[in-house]
């Protein structure tokens, strides 16, 4: 095999450390693919997009300068797994490029730790990766387990996408890049009302009760869509879907519960690394995954 | 006729400012209103501040946002015309933390103003009194002393370590904090004390 295409690894907060299991799916999903994740010690807390900007707005586009000047200097393509990383890192990189007076501030506070940061890196997310760099014939290829008779609605989030010049993204309204994945593994894609709809995770922090009401009433939706689980990327649009999940239902009831699926999780079962997920489910998904599975055919 | 062609935003842009501001007047609260325009003139000189001249109050951005539909006192148009007219109690009101920054209002906005960044740098405005939720406070906080927004513990890095994940060293803490220095951040997150309670310590 050629020498593996190389990306600069963005890890952030949550996904290393809390759900490290969308970092080990994607890296293997990645590695099948022939692309290496390589992290750099330099880079901090992105800063998070939804608080902090709140604390101090000036404060996150020097920490989000640093983090870019860290990338800069590897010379690679950026990639943040974290959609909230992602799209801290998208924003500063746009707002450098575009602003030259906040450029020039910023570069003032970074030139006292030797540091400079222009902007130009190119920042991406999985999205960009998988489905415009990779490609999907390529990725079509190396599907040994198709995920027939599933159907699964994909869930966005805002920070991934919004805005549309700084992510880069398909469409603000209606992207589809994460539908052609899903068809890509065998699976039925699940198009459902609102789709770009927020989980609600961002106010969790000043009122919970909102946060709940609007993850449920998204979650019901894709339920009556007919879907038989969720696939996203975002940590935060996870923990607020799934970890939370059952505590959000309760708020509008009558209960149910639907799977959600990490995007490298799906791509990992229908790549035949099933063992990946199972292993794992247990720890990290509060909605049981074994119905799914055995109507997947996996674990049989 | 053809509304387009009217390009009623041209219109209103140059000349709204002293319009706008008397006619609104009529149909706001005067007493919430303060005549010092020191807030709205900082916010238009922050980054994508300056969208803000460009509203004219058509209100799509409610009709867009999905905490207004589920949540009447929340009005994003309400709040674009207080900043407007320099009506600083925005930076104190705590409906302004139920924003989702999810931009459906920035992207069905006619005239692209940077509503949920406007929003934004009116929490920062609201950090001296305190309405700032402690969530927020805690997040900064480590972010300043850790380099993250969690505290890694030692079982983290165990399940990384069994999963064959790789090492990703500790955030340079002492470069983050000489290149904030001048903001001063570290010192006024030490004296806020939240409205929203909380003990303020993790």
């Amino acid at each position: 095999m050629s020498k593996a295409i190389e990306y600069t690894y963005f890890p952030g907060c949550m996904i290393p450390f809390r759900l490290p299991h969308f970092e080990l799916t994607m890296r293997e999903v990645l590695s099948r693919l022939n692309i290496e994740l390589v992290a750099d010690e330099g880079h901090s807390c992105c800063p998070e997009p939804t608080t902090f900007t709140g604390v101090d707005f000036e404060a996150w586009l020097t920490v989000g300068a640093r983090n870019i000047a860290v990338s800069e200097s590897t010379g690679r393509d950026t990639m943040a797994l974290c959609s909230g990383c992602f799209h801290t890192l998208a924003m500063v990189g746009h707002t450098l490029q575009s602003d030259s007076k906040t450029r020039e501030r910023i570069n003032k506070r970074l030139k006292r730790i030797g540091m400079e940061a222009t902007g130009e890196v190119t920042v991406k997310n999985i999205l960009h990766v998988l489905h415009e760099d990779v490609g999907l014939d390529k990725i079509r290829k190396s599907i040994v387990q198709p995920l027939k008779d599933i159907s699964i609605a994909a869930h966005y989030g805002c920070h991934l996408v919004r805005p549309i010049e700084a992510t880069h993204m398909d469409d603000a309204e209606d992207p589809m890049w994460m539908e052609d994945l899903i068809e890509v593994t065998g699976a039925k894609p699940v198009d459902y009302p609102d789709k770009m709809a927020c989980c609600g995770a961002p106010i969790s922090p000043s009122d919970e009760p909102k946060s709940f009401v609007l993850a449920a009433d998204k979650l019901r939706k894709i339920r009556d869509a007919g879907a038989d689980a969720i696939v996203l990327v975002c940590p935060t649009c996870y923990t607020q879907m799934e970890m939370q999940q059952k505590k959000a239902i309760e708020h509008l009831g009558p209960e149910f519960s639907l799977p959600v699926l990490y995007l490298g999780e799906m791509m990992a079962l229908a790549m035949g690394m099933s063992d990946l997920v199972v292993n794992n489910a247990r720890r990290y998904h509060r909605v049981k995954l074994q119905p799914l599975l055995e109507k997947m055919g996996v674990g049989k | 006729m053809n509304i387009d062609s009217l390009n009623t935003s041209r219109f209103l842009r140059n000349d709204f400012k002293p319009r706008l501001a008397r006619c609104e007047l009529i149909a706001v609260t005067p007493t919430s209103i303060s005549s010092d325009l020191e807030f709205r003139n900082w916010i238009l000189k922050q980054p994508e501040g300056e969208t803000l001249l460009r509203c004219y109050q058509c209100g799509r951005c409610t009709s867009a946002c999905p905490i207004a539909e589920i949540d009447h006192s929340f009005n994003p148009r309400l709040f674009l015309e207080k900043v407007i007219l320099a009506d600083e109690s925005l930076a104190e009101n705590q409906l302004i933390w139920t924003c989702l920054t999810c931009e459906q209002c920035e992207v069905r906005c006619p005239e692209h103003v940077k509503i949920p960044q406007i929003l934004i740098l009116a929490k920062v405005r609201g950090l001296v009194s305190g309405n700032t939720p402690e969530t927020a406070l805690d997040r900064a906080r480590s972010i300043l002393s850790q380099g993250r927004t969690i505290q890694v513990s030692e079982p983290m890095l165990k399940t990384r370590d069994k999963m064959g994940l790789p090492s990703l060293g500790n955030p340079p803490v002492k470069q983050l904090a000489k290149a904030l220095k001048e903001l001063g951040l570290a010192e006024k997150l030490e004296n806020i004390k939240s409205i929203y309670g909380g003990d303020g310590d993790e």
